[in-house]
């Protein structure tokens, strides 16, 4: 699954720890994510969408 | 929110239980040997499962830091758990299969022992490829 995390992460001037203590997750976690070799549950993929106020959709898409 | 993080005080409690599995260990070895040598069987079986108590504990406190990790940790575990099972799994079968063809000659209760030992090892070589997988 493909993702824009990163991206978004990026624009809101996060740090990976920051995103990290945002959602209750480990760093080790957004990064696994972000790399592509983690995908979230659906809870924390919708927490995800909720903290940079997108759809779900928007952020996760399947590979091509 | 915080972002889960093993607390001081749950390492702690880890940590106590296995220093409380080697003490009860020690104790219900010395004891079996010198003054319960002779004992009845039911206060020689009662002293020889005391460090089972402790391993009671120590298997209680990792079950708390696992739910205290967040989900990929937890499925990190899993693979660890599932790799060492199947791995101590496969070996106690070999060595039965061994045994049974002559080629070794093993006592069963040394292969008891080791079981556990064994799936501890085993787990944490396996988390440790695990996490780099996901590193």
């Amino acid at each position: 699954m493909n993702n824009r995390v990163r991206e978004l992460r990026g624009a809101s001037g996060w740090s990976q720890a920051e995103l990290a203590e945002r959602l209750a997750v480990s760093r080790q976690t957004i990064n696994a994510i972000e790399t592509g070799k983690y995908d979230p549950s659906l809870p924390l993929a919708f927490a995800i969408a909720r903290l940079f106020g997108e759809a779900i959709e928007a952020i996760f898409t399947p590979d091509p | 929110m915080n972002a889960p993080q093993p607390s001081p005080r749950r390492l702690h409690g880890c940590l106590i239980a296995a220093l409380a599995y080697l003490a009860t260990t020690a104790l219900c070895l010395w004891l079996l040997r010198q003054p319960l040598a002779e004992a009845p069987t039911l206060l020689r079986a009662g002293v020889s499962l005391l460090p089972v108590i402790a391993i009671g504990f120590s298997i209680r406190e990792v079950l708390r830091l696992v739910r205290a990790s967040d989900e990929l940790q937890r499925r990190i575990d899993l693979e660890a758990l599932a790799v060492a099972a199947i791995t101590v799994g496969l070996g106690c079968l070999s060595l039965s299969l061994l045994v049974g063809a002559n080629v070794l000659a093993i006592e069963g209760k040394t292969v008891l022992t080791w079981i556990l030992p064994a799936l501890s090892v085993t787990y944490l070589i396996a988390r440790f490829f695990a996490q780099a997988r996901y590193r």
